[in-house]
């Protein structure tokens, strides 16, 4: 009789520890689950808050921290129909200002490599040995501009606000003034172009 | 009402901005302006060391006068002294240039120094700014063989004068100082 009840008891014990634990099983995937989703949930509202914030330009990120914002989002994989759409709108934009970007750029690095050119050419004609030499860098110079009588301004003193210039005279004319001074003295501060490229104003400065 | 204020505070600010300008300059400025107007000076000496050089080729000497004479004002005229006589000729400034490269000698030189002001640029009435720029002229002639025929040294007075103007240029405003050089007065001649 003992011997039964013991055996009842080991059955039972062993039933209860069976069902206990695939109990405690079902529960931790429930949970784990549910934080899976949580997680998600909060990525896909983070994704779309990033994303919109890109496209309405409401954050002070750099191109380069975007673009790192988005790669995040995408490595996410979340696989929403929405993030997934604002994606492809944040791209095109991104790519548009990245483009707008390397142009700037592009562009900047030309000016300055047009500003040392000039600048060189300026140095040149004023050292230069002899008038003849001076000529020939006087005409390679021109060829710069879009014709000899393109403006040139100096400026003389810079104020708040404003430039005082001296008399504007024409590059024609400045290049002759450097042989004839044998001085550069000026640098150049800005410079504007026609649509074939060549300069059609030069803006200088005392150095 | 608020938007009528904020457009007259405005047009007041340009306004004022503008006579700020027209009125009397800051100290840096002004500096800006006398070295400017200096510089006009030393750029006439090294012209006229260009037209009076045997060396240059007429070509370059007519555009250099061309130059120069764009340096002063349209009745500015230039005193020549020499040793051999008391009165000083006054040329304009064409004449001026043209009588220098037609000297009688085989080779000259011509060399300014102590390029000063004498008397500060000083603001008139009508805005314009004048002042005094002396300098001194040592000339020297020579003769085909080398030597040297004639030497002196001559004390000029250059009245200078500076003016706000404006030009439009790439369909903007740009005011700018006028430097305009009048008349180059011989104050002493010596043999030094």
């Amino acid at each position: 009789m003992k011997s039964k009840i013991t055996t009842v008891l080991m059955v039972l014990l062993a039933v209860f520890i069976t069902l206990g634990g695939t109990t405690s099983c079902k529960s931790k995937k429930r949970l784990a689950r549910e934080a899976a989703e949580a997680e998600y949930k909060s990525k896909v509202e983070q994704a779309t808050k990033d994303l919109n914030a890109i496209l309405d330009d409401e954050t002070l990120w750099s191109l380069e921290e975007k673009e790192a914002r988005v790669k995040t989002i995408k490595d996410w994989n979340l696989q929403n129909a929405e993030v997934d759409d604002l994606i492809f709108q944040v791209e095109k934009k991104l790519a548009r200002e990245r483009a707008q970007k390397e142009e700037e750029e592009r562009n900047k690095q030309e000016a300055q490599s047009v500003n040392a050119t000039l600048e060189k050419n300026f140095t040149s004609i004023a050292r230069s040995g002899s008038v003849s030499q001076a000529n020939r860098d006087i005409n390679e110079t021109l060829k710069l501009f879009e014709s000899p009588n393109v403006p040139v301004l100096i400026i003389i003193k810079q104020n708040a606000g404003f430039n005082d210039y001296d008399r504007p005279t024409t590059i024609e004319n400045y290049l002759n003034y450097l042989k004839d001074q044998k001085k550069a003295t000026e640098k150049v501060y800005d410079i504007k172009y026609n649509a074939n490229g060549m300069i059609n104003e030069l803006e200088l400065i005392k150095k | 009402m608020k938007k009528i204020i904020a457009t007259l505070m405005i047009a007041l600010c340009v306004v004022g901005n503008a006579m700020a300008q027209e009125e009397e300059i800051d100290y840096a400025r002004k500096q800006a302006i006398d070295s400017l107007a200096l510089e006009k000076v030393r750029d006439l000496s090294k012209y006229i060391k260009i037209v009076g050089s045997k060396e240059t080729p007429f070509s370059e000497a007519n555009r250099v006068i061309d130059r120069a004479e764009e340096l002063f004002m349209s009745d500015a005229e230039i005193g020549v002294s020499s040793l051999g006589s008391n009165k000083i000729t006054y040329y304009r400034v064409r004449k001026y240039f043209e009588h220098l490269m037609r000297l009688n000698y085989d080779r000259v030189e011509i060399e300014w120094y102590n390029i000063e002001y004498v008397s500060d640029l000083q603001r008139q009435p009508d805005g314009t700014y004048v002042g005094v720029i002396t300098i001194f002229q040592t000339f020297r002639g020579y003769d085909k063989e080398g030597n040297l025929t004639y030497k002196d040294t001559t004390k000029k007075d250059i009245t200078v004068y500076v003016k706000r103007k404006e030009t439009q240029i790439g369909g903007r405003i740009i005011g700018f100082w006028d430097v305009l050089l009048g008349d180059m007065r011989v104050k002493e001649t010596t043999n030094r």
